[in-house]
């Protein structure tokens, strides 16, 4: 040791390589070269042939043929763009108001939670596939049946109930959309509650003892202490739902890809996948720059 | 964000804050009484107050029965898949054309049940699913783990770029690594040598260390947001805990063996959890890398399919969709009931870890 004559700090530091190591490791074998692998793929066209893949230079030619030429990409990606676009919010609006209910004291509180939470351990896998498959694609009666509890009748009549005839189209076509997707986004919500109660939980009780003696309301008290201190957790769950919903192996750019993938296009789908990630860099970049700015830091 | 987490000190006991706080309970009162006292209160104030305090009990009286109505609510849109996946599975498909059936069928029968664990090779499948499940998540717990502590707890150069990877490999659609990973596979060459020396490769493909050779590496499936995890909880133990480990004279190894992981257990308990459903949930890379190698969720992935090749396959059956569905929800109940019964018994450390793991402080 001492013929080294190392500080302690640097010999931390060693140590520190040390524990990262084998991670850097697979790392560099699993992930790093991949990607590199995949990107250079991009600019080729590439065919498997036995043992290699044999790889003729096109240039931007992938990119070109995913953006100008190829029927489905451009669709598919404007569909989630859009579709992401007003499911995030709705999702973290709900899952707020979620885990303000059930960090409450109730009766079957319990209960409750574990019910909200059971999203999590099922929604990734092909068991949710079928049964939102059964419930609302297939066309079947049972279908129906589940649906017509959030069907879009539902917001037609009750806009008609109020007294508005032949309002807007579009708004009501939104309305019944967002409603009848209801069952989607409850199930997608299990993260974002856990995240959210863990912050509710964190709010310091100076703070509510203060707005108690000052008399606030439970709507001052949602808007003046909730909101600041839940804040950056708001950004958590903007950026973890928007990859979620991005990189969701059953979204239609994805599926897409892997078609591509199967028909032996590997340059074509390597080009498709980057832009399609270039786009969810620049999504999750803006939101950051954007929301570190309104974002309340307790300090 | 990490002021936050400063100031509320995680391991102060988040398992404290998440139960209710039990309330003295005060004497009880008649309601006749309590309306007296409110009463008397009310004419000792200005109208304004007065205002206040009705509007205040108002409320109070109201909210319990609007939230228990959402509530219930809610988890019935949760639970109502569920529900409707037991009916349907013990049901005989003859039944499903009767309209006057919805939830409850007139007769049940097994049949579709023992016709499912047939197709699937139910039992075979689970075994090996289990075997890949389990052993993975196990392994990449500790190596996730020994990872999030080098970021967590050291200071060497390169730390950020590093982490940045981390961050890169949640963020990365796996699409995009399949194909490299996939020739990786298929022509294995350990070293880089093992070809030149036999002109052969490897063929990895349908082999369990598709699965274990990532997970041993802190690569497997979500490793990128376990590491995180770690990484946020490790940093939130405070500092004097290995101070005192290193004063004692233990190695950093030493240090994180016996003193870090007694105190993040929850943090494992929970990435292990959540590691074994990300396993058991996945087809997405096990489609990639299995042929015929299979799992429950490939198995259910196909099961239409599959269904056809093997109790249909005599032509004698005719199965229109809506009978199909019968299948189909008591192959979702198969695959649902292990991990099911694993959450009952467990789902307060799904919960609690990932609340304590500190996400809070990012």
């Amino acid at each position: 040791m001492k013929k080294l004559n190392l500080s302690y700090e640097r010999k931390k530091g060693l140590y520190g390589y040390g524990f990262i190591g084998l991670w850097f490791i697979g790392a560099l074998i699993f992930f790093i070269i991949p990607v590199i692998k995949s990107f250079i793929y991009s600019f080729y066209n590439v065919t498997p042939d036995i043992g290699q893949l044999v790889m003729t230079p096109a240039g931007v030619e992938n990119y070109k043929r995913a953006f100008m030429i190829d029927p489905n990409f451009r669709v598919y990606l404007t569909e989630v763009l859009g579709q992401t676009a007003w499911q995030t919010p709705v999702i973290i609006v709900f899952s707020l108001f979620v885990a303000i209910i059930i960090n409450q004291e109730f009766f079957g509180r319990t209960f409750a939670r574990a019910v909200f939470f059971l999203p999590v351990i099922i929604a990734t896998g092909p068991v949710y596939a079928i049964i939102t498959g059964d419930l609302s694609t297939s066309g079947t009666a049972d279908a129906d049946q589940f649906s017509t509890m959030f069907s879009s009748n539902m917001v037609d009549q009750l806009l008609e109930f109020i007294g508005i005839y032949g309002f807007n189209d579009k708004l009501t076509e939104v309305l019944s959309t967002m409603t009848s997707d209801i069952l989607n986004l409850v199930w997608k919500c299990g993260i974002q509650i856990i995240v959210f109660l863990s912050a509710l939980q964190a709010i310091p009780p100076q703070a509510k003892e203060a707005a108690g003696i000052e008399g606030a309301t439970a709507w001052e008290f949602f808007w003046k202490i909730t909101l600041p201190y839940v804040s950056p957790m708001i950004l958590v769950n903007l950026v973890y739902t928007i990859i979620d919903t991005f990189v969701d192996p059953s979204n239609k750019v994805m599926e897409r890809v892997l078609q591509i993938q199967d028909d032996w296009k590997y340059g074509l789908s390597a080009a498709m996948a980057w832009s399609y990630f270039a786009i969810i860099l620049v999504v999750v970049g803006a939101i950051f720059a954007v929301m570190n700015k309104i974002v309340y830091y307790d300090d | 964000m990490a002021e936050i987490a400063k100031k509320s000190n995680p391991i102060s006991g988040l398992t404290d804050r998440i139960r209710p706080e039990k309330k003295p309970k005060e004497p009880k009162r008649s309601r006749k009484e309590e309306r007296e006292r409110f009463k008397k209160r009310l004419a000792t104030l200005t109208p304004a107050e007065q205002k206040y305090l009705k509007r205040k009990r108002f409320i109070e009286s109201v909210w319990p029965v609007v939230r228990a109505l959402l509530v219930f609510g809610l988890c019935f849109v949760i639970i109502y898949p569920l529900l409707y996946m037991v009916t349907a599975a013990f049901r005989p498909r003859a039944e499903m054309n009767d309209p006057t059936i919805i939830w409850l069928s007139r007769t049940t029968t097994t049949q579709n049940i023992k016709d499912v664990i047939r197709t699937m090779d139910f039992w075979h499948t689970l075994g090996n699913t289990l075997f890949l499940n389990i052993g993975c998540s196990i392994i990449q717990v500790i190596t996730c783990a020994l990872t999030g502590y080098g970021f967590g707890r050291f200071k060497f150069k390169g730390k950020n770029i590093l982490f940045g990877v981390v961050i890169f490999m949640i963020l990365m659609p796996p699409q995009i690594i399949l194909i490299p990973q996939y020739t990786f596979f298929r022509y294995f060459n350990p070293f880089g040598i093992y070809h030149k020396i036999t002109g052969n490769f490897i063929n990895l493909i349908d082999s369990p260390l598709t699965m274990y050779m990532p997970a041993l590496t802190a690569n497997g499936i979500k490793a990128g947001l376990f590491i995180f995890l770690f990484r946020q909880s490790f940093r939130g133990l405070p500092k004097e805990l290995e101070d005192a480990a290193y004063l004692d004279g233990c190695s950093p190894l030493r240090t994180f063996v016996s003193v870090m992981i007694p105190n993040a257990g929850s943090t494992f308990l929970t990435v292990f959890l959540l590691s074994v459903v990300w396993y058991w949930n996945d087809y997405y890379v096990s489609t990639s890398f299995f042929t015929n190698n299979s799992t429950i969720a490939l198995q259910l992935k196909n099961l239409d399919a599959a269904l056809v090749r093997v109790i249909f396959n005599n032509g004698n059956i005719k199965v229109n969709a809506r009978e199909l569905i019968v299948w189909m929800e008591a192959g979702c109940l198969l695959a649902v009931t292990p991990i099911l019964i694993m959450y009952v018994f467990l789902q307060k450390y799904f919960t609690e870890g990932i609340a304590r793991s500190g996400l809070t402080g990012m």
